[in-house]
């Protein structure tokens, strides 16, 4: 028996990730996704484990192969959207991509922003990026767009004295601030071990 | 590439991937090559592994092995690599002396 859900995370990535996790605990396995729908059928409970990957940085050369690597590791691995986006012909600048994925349109990366990794439990968590540095490198991509926004923000306040545009920038700092913190405490980690 | 020769140590991570491809490996086998011999020791998360093995195949120490045709892509130490894990095991040694001197406990050797 199928179940359908509908939920819609934006970008609170652990959020989303605890959610599977906790479905997959009640015996749900994810079997599709849309913008904001999950649908499920029934497994063992505790049976799978997820793990949200952010993306939007690659190209979609390079989204592809990375999850057709995650395919070749034995797991299973959806596309899904961080932003909810209903217009057709979407094109947009992503300053903080690689090489390739910096312009995203629904024919490339548009809408397929995050990477959602099921493997079955083996007991132990899991995580994709495991040494310090790896994931100093995963976080401050997952830094960098709310960077880039805030900044933007800010500029346009400045430029066009516009007090609610410095308010935007001021809140688009919160999770880079979250996010900074994240990194400076895994710098310190990596001062003396590689994982 | 004389860069490559030079220069400190390897990190265990890429070490360890380095040596399992000395055997054609495709990333699920270079993991559990990793896990086995380390003991469960070190376990490699997927996107971690996944950017050791692209940052050696663009060093060209590593590059792919076989035709392209199968679905998993393996790749095989090359000599450049190969010469490079041969000098960190030479390293490896001098340090292992070392602090078997300092340490002590290496009266088996």
């Amino acid at each position: 028996m199928s179940k359908k859900c509908y939920r819609f995370f934006s970008g609170l990535l652990q959020t989303q990730t605890n959610w599977l996790n906790q479905m997959a605990a009640k015996g749900f396995r994810l079997v599709r996704t849309g913008k904001i729908s999950y649908v499920f059928e029934e497994c063992r409970a505790g049976e799978y484990q997820y793990c949200i990957e952010f993306i939007a940085e690659k190209s979609q050369q390079s989204a592809e192969q990375y999850k057709q690597f995650l395919e070749d590791m034995g797991y299973r691995v959806f596309y899904k959207n961080i932003n909810l986006n209903y217009s057709i012909g979407k094109v947009r600048y992503r300053p903080w991509a690689e090489k390739g994925g910096r312009i995203a349109t629904n024919a490339t990366t548009f809408n397929k922003e995050l990477l959602i990794v099921e493997k079955k439990n083996d007991g132990k968590p899991f995580e994709l990026h495991t040494t310090y540095e790896d994931k100093i490198a995963y976080t401050k991509t997952m830094r960098n767009p709310w960077l880039i926004m805030a900044l933007l923000f800010l500029i346009l306040a400045i430029v066009q004295k516009l007090w609610p545009m410095g308010v935007i920038a001021v809140l688009l700092l919160i999770p880079v601030f979250l996010y900074q913190r994240e990194i400076a405490k895994l710098s310190g980690q990596a001062k003396t071990r590689e994982w | 590439m004389h860069e490559n020769y030079k220069g400190g140590a390897l990190t265990e991570v890429m070490f360890y991937v380095l040596l399992a491809t000395f055997t054609p490996r495709h990333g699920y086998a270079i993991m559990q090559f990793i896990e086995e011999k380390t003991g469960g020791r070190l376990e490699l998360g997927a996107g971690t592994l996944y950017g050791a093995i692209n940052t050696l195949a663009k060093k060209q120490w590593i590059a792919p092995f076989g035709d392209d045709q199968g679905r998993k892509k393996a790749y095989q130490v090359t000599e450049l690599g190969w010469n490079i894990a041969a000098q960190e095991l030479q390293r490896l040694r001098d340090l292992a002396q070392i602090a078997g001197e300092i340490i002590g406990g290496d009266e088996h050797e």
